[in-house]
This record gives C-alpha cells, structure tokens and sequence, in this order.
C-alpha cells in the first residue's frame, strides 16, 4: 500500500519532539489547584462529655465537684478571682493530693470558646480528668 | 526556516529544570496538604495543647460559626433542623462521632448549649476540634 510506505518513509526523519508546553500547562494548573485546595492546619481533638440535661443536675455529686467558671480573663474558683497563673497553681497543688478531684466547669457570658479550650487544656496538663461542663448564663 | 527548526529543542532543554522544581513542589503539596471540606462561614480555630490528634474520619461534622451560625457537614441550617438530622443519624446508626469545630471567638455559653441539646438527642461523647498553638 502507497500509505504505509509513506509513512515508514516519514519515519526515519522524524526530528520534532513531542512539546513539553502542554504538559507544563497541566502541571501548573495541577500545582494550583493543590496549593489552594490543601491546607496545612495540624487539627487535635478534644474529647468532651455533653452536659447532663437540667432536671438531672441534681444527680451530679455536685457536692464534691469544684466549680470553675471561665471568665473572658481570668477565672472564678472557690468563689475567688484568679489568674491564669494561679489557676495553674491551684490545679497542680490539687493533683498532687487528688487526682479524682472533679470539676464542674461553667462558661461566663463573655467568655470565648478559646478560654474555655484554655481552661480545659490547663486541666488536661494537670492530668485532671474528671470534668463536667455545665451550661452558663442563666444558673 | 531550517535554524528555527533546529532553535526549538534548545528552548524547550531549557524549561527542564523549572519543569523539575514544578513537579516537585505539585508532590508535595499532594502528599503534605490535606485536602479538606470548604466551611460555609469562615472558621478560626482555637488553639490548644492537647495532644490527642483530631480523628481521621469526620463523620459528623458541626461547624459553629462566630456569630452562632451553624452547620452540619458543610451545609448551614438551623438549630432545629441541625439536632433533627443529628436525632435521625443516631436513630439509624449505632454510634455517632460527632466532632463540633467551633470558632475561638465563639461564645462558650452557646457552644455548652448546643452541646446540652446534643445531649437530649442521644449523643453523650462529643469531640472538640482545635488547632496546634504556633510554635508547639
């Protein structure tokens, strides 16, 4: 046939090399794509009991609980303001005595979730487990 | 005509190593980032030092926005509708993770009470997402 023989001729000048620019082009959209699309945040966890509901509080032992209540600054424990620090203080001094001491931790009104994730952080590296969040505001 | 013919393979040695260097920031920004779900409001994180790294599967996702919006894998809605499709989840599946990515700025008294009425659905274990402090 007149066509194959065309084309073994055409062979053996084949010079051109495939263009690189479209696979350029595809990477660099691939490149952008990823850039944009992945992110690079390094997420932890913290795992929380749900508050028991309102008519059972009263079922918590409430009596040998401490409340904390997370303040925008500060917070409020055994009834006195404290600072971050001395909040810090406090809980390493009651771990040392009590490691099943529990906490009953109550939100203030203005207090952003990041404090009440620094409250529970501070607890955490206290090794002080027992913690029962309680809703803030209205009680 | 023939000495453009012979320029152009030149040309294109020379995009080799810029084709490299592509390459290889295209692999890793394929194998280090993590491709994740986009938040119908934006959401800063707050920071922690807990250690326990977040869990892979997000299986239920509660997003709560600054400002209180909420959202439930990705799709804003209300509360109602929020604790409904949640109450219907547990009903249908034995366990459900639920993982409540709340923003910094957001009000802890709202985020206990959203929490309170996961607790009327059924949920008792929730898990909050945070981020690494910078430089831990």
């Amino acid at each position: 046939m007149p066509g194959t023989t065309d084309f073994s001729l055409s062979r053996p000048q084949r010079k051109t090399v495939i263009s690189l620019t479209p696979l350029i082009d595809v990477v660099f959209i691939l490149l952008v794509f990823f850039m944009l699309a992945s992110s690079f945040l390094d997420w932890r966890s913290i795992q929380l009991s749900t508050p028991v509901l309102g008519d059972q509080a009263a079922a918590v032992p409430s009596e040998t609980a401490r409340l904390i209540e997370v303040r925008a600054t500060g917070v409020v424990f055994d009834g006195a303001v404290l600072t971050d620090a001395a909040l810090q203080e406090r809980l390493s001094d009651i771990a040392s005595t009590d490691l099943d001491q529990a906490f009953t931790i109550r939100p203030a009104l203005d207090a952003p979730v990041q404090r009440l994730v620094f409250v529970l952080d501070q607890l955490q590296a206290a090794a002080l487990t027992q913690i029962t969040l309680i809703p803030g505001g209205a009680r | 005509m023939k000495l453009q013919r012979a320029r152009q393979p030149i040309r294109e040695d020379g995009l080799l190593p810029l084709i490299n260097i592509v390459f290889l920031l295209l692999i890793f920004f394929m194998v280090v980032g993590r491709l994740s779900a986009v938040d119908p409001f934006p959401i800063d994180p707050p920071a922690s030092s807990s250690h326990a790294p977040a869990p892979a599967d997000q299986d239920s996702l509660v997003a709560l926005g600054p400002q209180g919006r909420l959202a439930l894998d990705g799709i804003e809605m209300t509360e109602e509708d929020l604790l409904s499709a949640l109450a219907d989840r547990v009903g249908r599946r034995e366990s459900v993770q639920v993982h409540i990515k709340a923003d910094g700025a957001a009000d802890a008294v709202m985020l206990v009470a959203l929490m309170e009425r996961l607790r009327q659905t059924g949920l008792t274990e929730v898990t909050l997402l945070a981020v690494t402090k910078a430089g831990l």
